[in-house]
């Protein structure tokens, strides 16, 4: 990520491609998740994520996506895909983990496409319009003990994302970053 | 979509349970079929083995 919307925009129009970003969360998740976890990947996107926790850590995964091709991206990897907004369609009280690399560059509202390229990158004016929605409805769903990876980029702001964390309850320490010349990248672990 | 995914599925309106209908299989994977919320009577398709459980103001709104 880093790039501007328009350069990334020539190279896949439905799916976004694991990047800097995915592998990153990819190997946080990989260190901390176990094999009896039951864990749910939000915005799977291409399945690279899901597929990593599920190859090496073993863990029974399943990949959620609001768009229909990165949910069929996923199923053909072998995981288990369901289409859903945010963590909507799952009941309460039951992942592990939850992680999630979210759309999250600031966009310009003049300069947004409305197809699924876009849908994957933008995070609206601020960069939290997908973040936001997905920190007040994420606890529900989390087992007793249950943790949240969730990658942010110094383009949204982490501080600005910890602490709206914190007012949906949830303490939030950084497990893994890695600079790149136009941001930083982090992965947060929210507990509750 | 595996028949235990139905565990960990609820409606995404009401978040009440959900009964699957019509199922067809392949070997013990549900190909198609539909997701029948038990409260409010909302119908989810399973398309190509995969749930679509978008809430249906969001099943019309997607790009093209």
């Amino acid at each position: 990520m880093g790039k501007d919307l328009a350069e990334r925009r020539g190279l896949e129009t439905d799916v976004y491609q694991p990047a800097e970003d995915s592998q990153l969360l990819a190997d946080a998740a990989c260190d901390r998740l176990e094999t009896e976890d039951l864990v749910l990947e939000v915005g799977t996107g291409s399945g690279y994520v899901a597929d990593r926790i599920a190859t090496e850590v073993g863990a029974r995964v399943v990949a959620a996506d609001v768009n229909p091709y990165a949910t069929r991206n996923a199923r053909d990897r072998g995981l288990e895909a369901v289409q859903a907004d945010l963590v909507s369609p799952f009941r309460a009280d039951t992942f592990d983990a939850v992680a999630f690399n979210p759309p999250y560059l600031p966009t310009d509202p003049d300069h947004e496409w409305d197809d699924w390229m876009e849908r994957a990158l933008s995070g609206g004016e601020d960069g939290r319009a997908v973040i936001d929605p997905f920190l007040e409805t994420v606890s529900r769903v989390l087992a007793p003990g249950g943790v949240v990876l969730l990658l942010v980029s110094s383009l949204t702001g982490v501080d600005a994302v910890v602490e709206r964390a914190g007012e949906e309850g949830f303490s939030a320490v950084a497990v893994a970053d890695e600079s790149f010349p136009f941001e930083t990248l982090t992965v947060l672990e929210l507990v509750r | 979509m595996n028949e235990s995914l139905l565990e960990i599925l609820c409606c995404p309106l009401d978040k009440d349970d959900l009964e699957l209908e019509d199922a067809e299989y392949d070997d013990d994977e549900i190909i198609s079929g539909s997701l029948v919320c038990t409260g409010c009577g909302e119908s989810y398709p399973i398309e190509d083995g995969i749930p679509n459980l978008l809430p249906p103001d969001m099943r019309e709104q997607s790009p093209a």
